[in-house]
C-alpha cells in the first residue's frame, strides 16, 4: 500500500491502454502537448550547425563515460567529498530511502520541498518520508499537480500535461481548497501555485532534487530547472540531499557542455533552461543563503545489470523526453498506460529492465511500433527499437510453448517451396476459417482493435501464371 | 578550509559489479553501430551556433536575450551613468512601494544607489530581504551571447536568493565579460584545478512554466522579468546593432 493515495495502475497493459484511449480529453491534451515539444525541438536544433553530428558526438561521449563508469564515480565521489559533500553508494532502492530517511530524520525536519526527480519516484522515497511522519511537498508545478490528484507523473519532464486547465481549477479547488472563483487562465493558476509554495520553500527544512548531470572532474552536480524550484530547494532548506542515477556522469566540462547544448533543445526546445544550475559542495563561507549540507546519493537500483550487456546504451540516456514526445503509442495513450514512472520508449525499456518484479514489467516493451521514430530523436542516439525487439523476444523465449510452437510451425512450412505452396492454397480454400479464427480464443484477443485480413479467393502466383 | 564530507555504504560493493560486468567489453548493437570509441585525448566537438554574429556578440547577446523573453539594455558610461536612468526611474516607479534588495558586487551596489537617490528602500540581500522585496540587483561573472545567458557566481554575489525571490531581477554585467558561447564559460571549468563555486547559475531569461497546456507563463518560482543591463565603457558605436534596448 503506497502511503502517498496513489492508486495501484489496472493489472494489464491491455487494460491500462484501453483506459487510455477511451479518454478523448487525455488524448488531446497529450498530442497536442507532445507536438509542441517535438515542433520546438526540430526549430531549436536547427539553430545548430551539424546537430545530426553532434548527436553522434554526444553518443560517443556517453559510450566513453559508460565504459569509464567506475572510475569516474570515484573520481566524482571524491571530488564532492573534497568539497564538503557527503556521498551514500545505494545499491538499491532501499538503501537509498534508509539513507534519505535518516537524512531526514537527523535534520529534525517536519517538511522537506522537493524539485523534481524521477529517481525518487523509482525508488518510491515519498511513500517512506510520509510513513516516517514528514510532510513532503513536490514543487515543480507539473508534479504538485499530480501528487495532489495522487497520480504519477505522465511525462519525464512535463509531469501533468495530460490534463488542461479546467481540471487543474477543479483540483487546486477541491485538494488545496483554492477559491471557486479561481480565473482558469494558466497565469492565474499558475501565481496560486506560486503563492502557496512559496511558504514552502521559506520553511522547508530539507531540500530534495534529482541531478540531470554530474561532472567527475569538479564533483558538481548540474540542476537544469525553468521555474526556478531548483535553485530555490536547493538555496533555501539547511540541508540539500540530491539523488543521482549513477550513470548520469561527464568526465569533464567538455562533455558536459556538449550535452548540455543538446538536453533543453531535445527536452523542451529550448536553446538553454532558464536556469543551469552548477552546484559544488554546500554553501561557502560568507555566503547568506545555501544549504549547511549537501549530500549525494548515488543510486544503482539494477543499472549495474545492464552494463556490458545487450541493453547497456541504454544507460546513455540523459532523460530529455524527446522520445516520448515523437512516439506514435505515446501520442495515444500517455504515461500513466505504462504502468511504472518511466514512460515512453525509454520507459518501455526501462520498465522491464529496472521493475522487473512488478507483475507484467515485462509486457511494457510491447507498447512500441517499433518505428524508429524514438532513435531518430534522441540526443545521444540510443537504439531504443531494437532494444524493444530485444525485450521482447527475450520474454517470448520465457513464456509458456503455445505460441512459440505456432510460429516456430509457421516458419518452418514457410521455410521450403511445398510447404508455402500447400498452406496459401490451404488458405484460398479456406478463407472463411480466417473470419472464424477472430472468435476463436486464441484469436480473439488479437482480433480485438483489428480488422482479420482475408485471404484472396485467387492467389497471386495463380493469376500471375495464368496471365492476367 | 573545508571540511571533508563523510562516505556512507560500501564503495569497493558498490562498484564491484559494474566492475566485473565491464570487465568482459561491451558489445556493439550489431544494427546501428556506435560511433568508434574515443581516446581519452580526443577533443570533445563544439556546438556551432548559427545564428552567432562573431563581429556583433552584443547584437547577438540583445536578441538572444529577448528570445529568452528577458530585456537586455545596453548602456555606456557604467551603471551610474546616464544610460541607465531611465531604466531606473521605470523600475523605481513599477516598484510601487516595496523594497529592493541588492548583492554585493561594486557593480550591483553602484546600481542599487540609483534606486536609493530615487527613494526606494535598498537593503543588503539576505534571504529576509529577499522574500521582501519587489526587485532583486546582482551583478554577474559572465554574458553569453549565442543564447541570451548571465553567468551568476555565489562567492562573488553571496547571494543566490537576491536573483531568484523578487518579482523583478536586475542584473547588471560588463561588456568585458561578453562571450560567444557557452562553451566559453562552461569548457574552462575545473581545468585551473581550482574548486568551482558552491552555486554558479547560468540564467537565460526569467522563471517560467509550461506546465499547463504548455502555455508560456513567466515567473513561476523565480523572477517574473529579467532585465539584463550590459555596460560598455565607452559608446556604443563599434555595435550598431546593439544600440538601445531591445525588447
Amino acid at each position: 500500500m503506497r502511503g502517498d493515495g496513489r492508486q495501484p495502475p489496472a493489472a494489464t497493459l491491455r487494460q491500462r491502454t484501453a483506459t487510455a484511449v477511451a479518454d478523448d480529453r487525455l488524448r488531446a491534451n497529450v498530442a497536442a502537448a507532445v507536438d509542441r515539444f517535438a515542433t520546438h525541438r526540430q526549430e531549436r536544433l536547427a539553430e545548430l550547425d551539424g546537430p545530426d553530428d553532434l548527436r553522434r558526438a554526444a553518443r560517443a561521449v556517453k559510450q566513453q563515460v559508460v565504459a569509464d563508469l567506475p572510475d569516474l564515480l570515484e573520481r566524482f565521489a571524491d571530488r564532492v567529498l573534497a568539497a564538503g559533500g557527503h556521498v551514500c553508494w545505494a545499491a538499491t532502492a532501499g538503501d537509498a530511502r534508509r539513507y534519505v530517511v535518516d537524512v531526514v530524520d537527523r535534520a529534525g525536519a517536519a517538511r522537506v520541498a522537493k524539485s523534481k526527480s524521477m529517481v525518487s519516484e523509482e525508488i518510491d522515497l515519498n511513500p517512506a518520508l510520509e510513513a516516517a511522519g514528514v510532510e513532503v511537498v513536490e514543487t515543480d508545478l507539473g508534479e504538485w499537480i499530480v501528487q495532489l490528484a495522487h497520480e504519477a507523473p505522465s511525462h519525464i519532464i512535463a509531469p501533468a500535461l495530460h490534463r488542461d486547465r479546467h481540471q487543474i481549477k477543479d483540483l487546486f479547488v477541491d485538494a488545496v481548497a483554492a477559491p471557486a472563483t479561481l480565473d482558469t487562465a494558466p497565469a492565474a493558476l499558475v501565481a496560486f501555485a506560486r503563492r502557496r509554495l512559496r511558504d514552502v520553500f521559506l520553511t522547508a527544512d530539507v531540500g530534495i532534487t534529482g541531478v540531470n548531470l554530474a561532472v567527475a572532474d569538479t564533483g558538481s552536480l548540474v540542476l537544469v530547472t525553468n521555474e526556478g524550484n531548483g535553485r530555490l530547494v536547493t538555496a533555501l532548506p539547511r540541508v540539500h540531499v540530491a539523488l543521482l542515477g549513477m550513470e548520469r556522469l561527464a568526465a569533464d566540462w567538455h562533455q558536459a557542455e556538449l550535452l548540455l547544448a543538446l538536453l533543453a533543445r531535445s527536452a523542451t526546445g529550448q536553446r538553454l533552461s532558464s536556469y543551469t544550475n552548477v552546484v559544488t559542495g554546500p554553501r561557502g563561507a560568507g555566503e547568506v543563503d545555501g544549504p549547511e549540507e549537501l549530500h549525494v546519493v548515488i543510486v544503482d537500483n539494477g543499472r549495474s545489470d545492464l552494463l556490458g550487456g545487450e541493453y547497456h546504451e541504454m544507460l546513455d540516456c540523459i532523460r530529455c523526453g524527446a522520445c516520448l514526445n515523437v512516439c506514435p503509442v505515446y501520442r495515444q495513450t500517455g504515461g500513466h498506460a505504462y504502468g511504472w514512472v518511466y514512460p515512453g520508449p525509454m520507459g518501455a525499456v526501462l520498465t522491464p529492465l529496472l521493475a522487473a518484479d512488478r507483475p507484467g514489467a515485462a509486457e511494457v516493451a510491447g507498447a512500441s511500433t517499433l518505428c524508429g521514430a524514438c532513435m531518430d530523436a534522441c540526443p545521444v542516439q540510443i537504439p531504443l527499437q531494437d532494444m524493444l525487439l530485444a525485450l521482447r523476444r527475450a520474454d517470448a523465449e520465457r513464456s509458456p510453448g503455445g505460441e512459440r510452437a505456432l510460429w516456430r510451425a509457421w516458419s518452418t512450412a514457410w521455410s521450403d517451396r511445398w510447404g508455402y505452396e500447400a498452406t496459401t492454397r490451404a488458405a484460398t480454400w479456406a478463407g472463411w476459417a480466417a473470419g472464424l479464427a477472430g472468435h476463436l480464443p486464441v484469436g480473439r484477443s488479437w482480433a480485438a482493435g483489428r480488422a482479420v485480413p482475408r485471404p484472396a479467393p485467387r492467389r497471386f502466383r495463380d493469376r500471375w501464371r495464368a496471365g492476367r | 578550509m573545508t571540511t571533508a564530507g563523510r562516505e556512507a555504504g560500501d564503495r569497493a560493493a558498490f562498484l564491484a559489479p559494474a566492475r566485473r560486468r565491464l570487465a568482459g567489453g561491451v558489445p556493439a548493437n550489431a544494427v546501428h553501430r556506435p560511433p568508434p570509441a574515443r581516446g581519452p585525448g580526443d577533443p570533445v566537438p563544439l556546438p556551432r551556433y548559427l545564428g552567432l554574429d562573431r563581429d556583433d556578440l552584443v547584437g547577438t547577446f540583445v536578441d538572444a536575450v529577448a528570445h529568452a523573453e528577458g530585456t537586455c539594455h545596453v548602456v555606456a558610461g557604467g551603471p551610474s551613468g546616464p544610460g541607465a536612468a531611465t531604466l531606473v526611474d521605470q523600475l523605481a516607479t513599477e516598484l510601487g512601494g516595496r523594497t529592493a534588495v541588492t548583492s554585493r558586487e561594486p557593480a550591483a551596489r553602484a546600481l542599487a544607489a540609483e534606486l536609493a537617490a530615487r527613494g526606494i528602500t535598498v537593503e543588503e540581500a539576505t534571504v529576509g530581504a529577499a522574500a521582501r522585496a519587489g526587485l532583486g540587483v546582482t551583478g554577474a561573472v559572465a554574458a553569453v551571447a549565442a543564447t541570451g545567458s548571465v553567468v551568476l557566481d555565489s562567492t562573488v554575489s553571496g547571494s543566490r536568493t537576491a536573483s531568484l525571490l523578487p518579482a523583478v531581477h536586475l542584473c547588471v554585467v560588463s561588456m568585458n565579460t561578453l562571450v560567444p558561447a557557452p562553451a566559453d564559460v562552461l569548457r574552462p571549468l575545473g581545468s585551473g584545478g581550482d574548486a568551482l563555486p558552491p552555486s554558479l547559475v547560468v540564467v537565460t531569461g526569467p522563471s517560467r512554466t509550461g506546465d499547463i497546456e504548455q502555455h508560456l507563463t513567466l515567473g513561476a518560482h523565480g523572477p517574473t522579468a529579467l532585465h539584463v543591463v550590459l555596460v560598455t565603457d565607452g559608446p556604443v558605436g563599434a555595435s550598431t546593432r546593439g544600440a538601445g534596448t531591445r525588447a
